[in-house]
């Protein structure tokens, strides 16, 4: 079943690509022109995925429900990092982000609480101050 | 005698103090990085390749620290094999058929002792290899024109799954959507943006590097979430010094896995995992009196050997080609580019300092990981009690700081998760990462090849198929498919998927 969806996931994405492709074009004196190329390997791709709608061969097995919550809140940790990291800076952020992610994998509360406490002004003093990496300590928001 | 002189031009490059503290640097932290289950060489490498940016490292020395990390990783990963029977990488896997029953049976010491030396055997006779080999494919890479080029791009996708596991299919379409998100951005010849929807911050089209952190890095957590259980507590060392008798048992079959595969690293695509499963089925075929499985020592010189000869030869087509034989070193050849090298046959005339200084620098990466992993092995073992609610994070708070010293952009913090959730999905839907990175890397170059191809023969696509050295790559790539195709049919040998 799910190679079904992934043929169809490539299907599309495929035929957008190569539809889109339509609408590039170039000036005199190149060969090959914009549009070419992303057609070569497009329509392979159509092809390819219609073989997997048609003929799957393989279904994935996702997590437990718990798993897949655990998965959940990571990928919002994740997310919440990159949009934090500029406005919020970086030893907050990686706190956050180390105990979030800590906590997730089965820390226990203190010993993750420790550990994100240690390692994010860690990672700061160690890559901005000594190594000369140039990162936020605090972002916009704390002025 | 040409080769001694560049070679001896190598060491001096390889002997300045940096480059020497590189080296043992790397190795100290690719051990560890590759002993840790979950981490491999590929996802130590991608993380170590914004840092080496950010600390403006240049080329020569970049690519000897991530040389010395990778090397480094193929010993770590027997560690956890030999001792926890959780292979730390994807070519350790064959090292715990032999290496885990050997620890039960309280000889971990003499385990660890052969497959250090038999690791040592592997990546040295590799990298004596790579000196008389890689010249040799350079000279004739010269005559390599635009069409041949574009051959050979086919070949490397068409081939790097052949004789892995999964579905060829989807080998096929992982290649063609790396290809596709590599068409992002500006075109080089006409200018057109496409596939940017009119965002600015695409114009560049996606930063390999930070691609290749979300996808290997990034896209781990989220594996490792998925089952949290990881058993097994440290077996018996039993003796803490190993007996030389036995290290001298698997000489031999470390000898012939080199060879497997040295041969098995430099095919397109292959790599380690490869190395590692030829040498042991090899093994076994001609010396396995029925002990083979309950603690054979040749059983764990023959794969260690075998993946540490794969990662020596997997640098060869990369270095002359610019085709990387394995994920990890494609992450590399996504460096060198981003450094504005381009590896290639060219690379040997303009920058003989990075060739011979990185060959230089394997053979003493060597002995600094035979001299770590003999006397130092308790160290390492101690390494594998820390818990991975610890690790896990800190591998993402690197990934972080580093793909935000090079790119100042939180747009690419976000590109990076983006790619770290495809990683992920692609892999739970059973298609390989390895020819994404690749499609992404050679995306360009494969168009440009195309193209100047092209304007040689007036839009006449005929052209691709008049050169007999294209044609020669064509039958090749058609030989080699045929040959991985009658080997699934054989059912020879059981090919874990390969992402080193």
């Amino acid at each position: 079943m799910t190679d079904r969806l992934a043929g169809l996931a490539f299907f599309v994405l495929a035929a957008g690509y190569v539809w889109l492709s339509a609408g590039y074009t170039a000036g005199f004196g190149d060969p090959l022109g914009p549009a070419i190329f992303p057609r070569v390997i497009g329509i392979p791709a159509i092809l390819l995925g219609l073989t997997l709608i048609i003929w799957p061969a393989h279904n994935a097995e996702w997590a437990g429900s718990a798993g897949l919550a655990r998965q959940a809140a990571a990928m919002a940790i994740l997310i919440g990092y990159a949009l934090l990291l500029e406005p919020a800076g970086f030893v907050p952020t990686t706190f956050g982000a180390v105990l979030g992610l800590g906590l997730l994998m089965g820390a226990p509360v203190l010993p993750g609480l420790a550990t994100a406490g240690i390692a994010a002004p860690g990672l700061y003093l160690l890559f901005d101050r000594l190594m000369g990496l140039p990162l936020p300590l605090l972002g916009t928001w704390f002025g | 005698m040409d080769i001694l002189n560049s070679l001896w031009a190598g060491f001096a490059v390889a002997a300045l103090p940096i480059n020497l503290a590189l080296i043992v640097g790397g190795c100290f932290a690719g051990t560890l990085i590759g002993a840790l289950p979950g981490l491999g060489p590929v996802n130590g490498v991608a993380i170590l390749i914004p840092l080496t940016f950010a600390f403006g490292l240049d080329a020569t020395s970049s690519m000897i620290l991530l040389s010395a990390v990778y090397y480094g990783c193929m010993y770590g990963g027997r560690i956890s094999a030999i001792l926890l029977n959780i292979p730390g990488d994807e070519p350790a896997i064959m090292t715990t058929l032999d290496g885990f029953p050997m620890a039960r049976k309280g000889q971990a010491a003499d385990a660890l002792a052969i497959s250090g030396v038999a690791s040592f055997i592997g990546a040295t006779l590799a990298t004596i290899g790579l000196t008389l080999f890689a010249p040799l494919l350079a000279k004739a890479a010269i005559y390599f024109g635009p069409a041949d080029y574009f051959a050979l791009y086919v070949m490397a996708f068409a081939t790097i799954g052949g004789i892995t596991g999964s579905d060829p299919r989807k080998t096929l379409l992982a290649a063609l959507l790396g290809l596709m998100l590599g068409t992002v951005g500006l075109d080089p010849s006409t200018g057109v943006a496409r596939y940017t929807f009119g965002s600015f911050n695409l114009y560049d089209g996606f930063d390999p590097i930070v691609a290749l952190v979300g996808l290997f890095a990034i896209s781990e957590i989220l594996f490792f979430l998925e089952a949290r259980a990881h058993g097994g507590g440290l077996v018996p060392k039993g003796s803490v010094f190993p007996r030389f008798s036995r290290i001298r048992e698997g000489l031999g079959a470390s000898f012939r896995g080199s060879i497997i595969g040295f041969i098995a690293g430099i095919l397109p695509g292959a790599g380690a995992s490869l190395g590692a499963v030829m040498s042991y089925s090899f093994e076994k075929r001609i010396s396995d009196k029925g002990t083979f499985g309950k603690g054979d020592p040749r059983g764990v010189a023959a794969p260690e050997a075998g993946n540490n000869a794969a990662s020596g030869g997997a640098l060869i087509p990369m270095l002359t080609l610019g085709v990387p034989g394995s994920g990890t070193t494609a992450v590399m050849l996504a460096m060198l580019i981003s450094l504005n090298i381009q590896p290639g046959p060219l690379l040997f005339q303009r920058s003989p300092d990075l060739v011979w200084g990185l060959v230089a620098a394997l053979y003493l990466a060597n002995f600094v990981l035979l001299v770590l992993n003999l006397p130092l092995i308790g160290l390492f073992t101690r390494v594998l009690g820390l818990p991975a609610w610890g690790l896990m994070p800190l591998v993402v708070a690197i990934s972080y700081l580093g793909v935000y010293a090079i790119t100042h952009a939180a747009f690419d913090l976000m590109v990076m998760v983006g790619f770290g959730i495809l990683g992920f999905v692609l892999r739970k839907l059973d298609f390989s990462l390895v020819p994404v990175v690749l499609g992404l890397l050679l995306g360009m170059d494969m168009e440009n090849n195309l193209r100047r191809a092209l304007s040689i023969s007036g839009g006449d696509f005929l052209i691709l198929l008049q050169s007999p050295i294209a044609l020669a790559i064509y039958a090749l790539t058609a030989a080699f498919l045929a040959l991985s195709l009658w080997l699934s049919r054989r059912r020879m040998m059981p090919i874990p998927e390969t992402e080193d």
